[in-house]
């Protein structure tokens, strides 16, 4: 099976000299369709950048990321732009819905930029499926915090993307709110054979996901699911 | 226009505020530019009643036709279409009730000077003259006797015609040999070849003489000279350009702090790879929205306040140039979201989500 996703000898450093910070060492990464991958770790251990690199919103120092065949490093920011528009769906926080925006506007907008990806009924199964078809009318303020995310992932999913990037999705949820996240993550992920990435410091979250790596410093290492121990001695 | 719109709906108030600014700002505009016009036509209402192409004036009168003295047999050394001649002087004229700077026009009944008569009838006798209209406003009357302040003659309006005022003074016109009674008195007979222009109709303005005494004037910058007219034309024109310039910056102030507000959420939406440049034309629209409703807006408060308006304050409004500042206007304002469009570009998605 071919990768969505391959990252190749892929080195990010911030600043240069003695100030200079490897934010992330030389990595090799691959995922494939249909994979829920959590990739947990220290605070400033680099996940951010990590994913921010696989996005397509900061070039790595080097190396090559490679999304469906086509090399991000090769690309300008539009194409970029339209890659992110197109591949990948972002998960971020509840407070990045636009504010002025009921739900179902929030989705039009993303219909507005880009055209019809999926079919009206499989829009419909989607807001059914992720139980936020009640809420289409209302404003981002008027929704609890679970509700917001649920949202966030109808927007990451509107385009059906090949890949959905969260970080820290479930940071402001209390922990029943936050496994609904993830179960839904999970289904989607399998649904819709995305490749997902989680970022989190909650390692309770882990059981949800097929694949596990631990950042340290800016070093990415595959953990097997059931080193349930080392699992437990991450750092929080 | 999507997001623009959707925006302004769910934050009314805050767009009512900046449109209600713009309201003003425009309403000023429009009501300066209905002033300047105003005043403008005080001072060429009758000469534009002319439809003259030139006025010939002596060499050494500098434009002036109070200062330009002249005989009608200089006519012969005018070579035009049709002429008319032209004596005119200063004076205040009172019907014992009220006074009033007036100007009077000495012509000749047959020639093309000669105003519509609205009401009552054109001079015929010695000492009738046809007055503007505006006299009425400042209570004088059809067959009112006008004692004048530079002259022992009585002078009896006969007929009034509109719109007739020279350099802010309402006219009288009369007879050239009227004009001469009040000019020189008993010596009028002596001085009845006495004039002080010439006034031309003719599709070239050039070769009008050839008398190296004469000059033709263009009407326009004839009108350009008369004492005060320019002035009074820079210093209103001089705060409407300002009044652009304060909107372009209101507008641009008050736009770049709601995008600075925006900016996390510009942030995530272009990481979610919306363009720039959609999220700038979001703005864009929004200025237009915005400016377009408080333009036309003020435009509607200015006709409205323009009808109650007493009489004694010139404002006239020339929809023409009222549109063309409403235009002009609407444009500043979206030269003002050029500090927002900027900012978006310059955002960086990554800021949005990092952490
Ligand atoms: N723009 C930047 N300029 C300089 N250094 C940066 C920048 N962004 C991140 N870093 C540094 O790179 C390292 C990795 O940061 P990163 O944000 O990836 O950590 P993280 O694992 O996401 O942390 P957290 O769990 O707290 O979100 C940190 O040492 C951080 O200080
Ligand atoms: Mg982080």
């Amino acid at each position: 099976m071919m990768a969505v996703l391959e990252l190749h000898q892929v080195k990010k450093s911030y600043g240069s000299g003695h100030t200079k910070v490897d934010a992330l060492k030389e990595t090799n990464f691959l995922a494939d369709r249909g994979e829920l991958i959590a990739i947990i770790g220290p605070s400033g251990s680099g996940k951010s950048t990590f994913l921010t690199i696989v996005g397509g919103l900061l070039s790595p120092t080097s190396g090559d990321v490679i999304i469906n065949r086509q090399n991000l490093t090769d690309l300008n920011e539009k194409t970029r732009s339209q890659i992110r528009l197109k591949e990948i769906g972002f998960v971020l926080q509840a407070s990045n819905l636009v504010p002025f925006l009921t739900v179902a506007n929030q989705l039009k907008l993303l219909d507005k930029v880009k055209k019809g990806n999926i079919s009206k009924s499989e829009r419909n199964q989607l807001n059914e499926d992720l139980g936020i078809a009640d809420l289409l009318m209302k404003y981002p303020s008027d929704l609890s915090g679970g509700q917001r995310q649920r949202v966030a992932i109808a927007k990451a999913l509107y385009s059906n993307p090949s890949i959905i990037l969260a970080d820290e999705p479930t940071a402001s949820l209390d922990s029943d709110r936050a496994y609904e996240v993830m179960e839904l993550l999970q289904k989607v992920t399998k649904q819709k054979k995305t490749t997902t990435i989680v970022v989190t410091h909650d390692i309770r979250l882990v059981d949800f996901c097929d694949k596990v790596y631990k950042m340290t410093d800016g070093v990415l290492l595959a953990l097997e699911k059931q080193d349930e121990k080392e699992i437990n001695h991450i750092p929080q | 226009m999507f997001l623009a719109w959707q925006e302004i709906k769910k934050n009314k108030l805050r767009f009512t505020l900046i449109t209600g600014i713009l309201m003003l700002v425009s309403f000023l505009v429009f009501f300066l530019s209905g002033l300047a016009t105003g005043l403008a036509d005080l001072n060429r209402e009758a000469v534009d009643k002319w439809e003259a192409s030139a006025i010939i004036l002596t060499e050494e009168s500098d434009k002036s036709l109070y200062q330009s003295f002249m005989s009608t047999d200089q006519l012969k050394d005018v070579e035009a279409e049709k002429t008319a001649v032209l004596g005119q002087l200063n004076a205040i004229a009172t019907n014992g009730d009220n006074k009033k700077n007036i100007s009077l026009f000495g012509i000749n009944k047959e020639e093309f000077l000669l105003p519509n008569v609205t009401e009552g009838k054109a001079f015929e006798k010695a000492n009738e003259v046809v007055a503007d209209d505006s006299l009425k406003d400042e209570g004088f009357d059809l067959g009112d006797t006008l004692s004048l302040s530079s002259s022992d003659q009585q002078l009896t309006i006969v007929g009034f015609t509109e719109q007739a005022r020279f350099n802010a003074a309402p006219v009288l016109y009369a007879s050239l040999e009227t004009f001469h009674l009040v000019k020189f008195g008993e010596v009028a007979d002596q001085k009845k070849d006495q004039i002080n222009g010439i006034v031309v109709q003719d599709d070239s303005i050039s070769n009008l003489t050839q008398n190296e005494e004469l000059k033709a004037i263009e009407i326009e910058s004839f009108i350009e000279s008369l004492p005060g007219y320019t002035e009074q034309k820079l210093t209103l024109n001089f705060m409407i350009y300002f009044l652009f310039g304060i909107s372009s910056i209101i507008v641009a102030f008050f736009l770049y702090v709601l995008t600075v507000q925006k900016i996390s959420m510009f942030g995530v939406m272009k990481a979610q790879g919306i363009s720039s440049s959609y999220l700038s034309r979001s703005v864009v629209a929004q200025t237009f929205i915005l400016s377009f409703i408080g333009t036309v807006i003020g435009f509607a408060l200015t006709l409205i306040s323009g009808a109650f308006l007493p009489a004694a304050i010139p404002v006239s409004f020339d929809l023409t140039s009222m549109m063309l500042y409403g235009i002009i206007l609407i444009i500043v304002a979206m030269v003002g979201a050029v500090f927002s469009v900027l900012t978006i570009v310059r955002i960086d998605p990554l800021k949005a989500i990092g952490g």
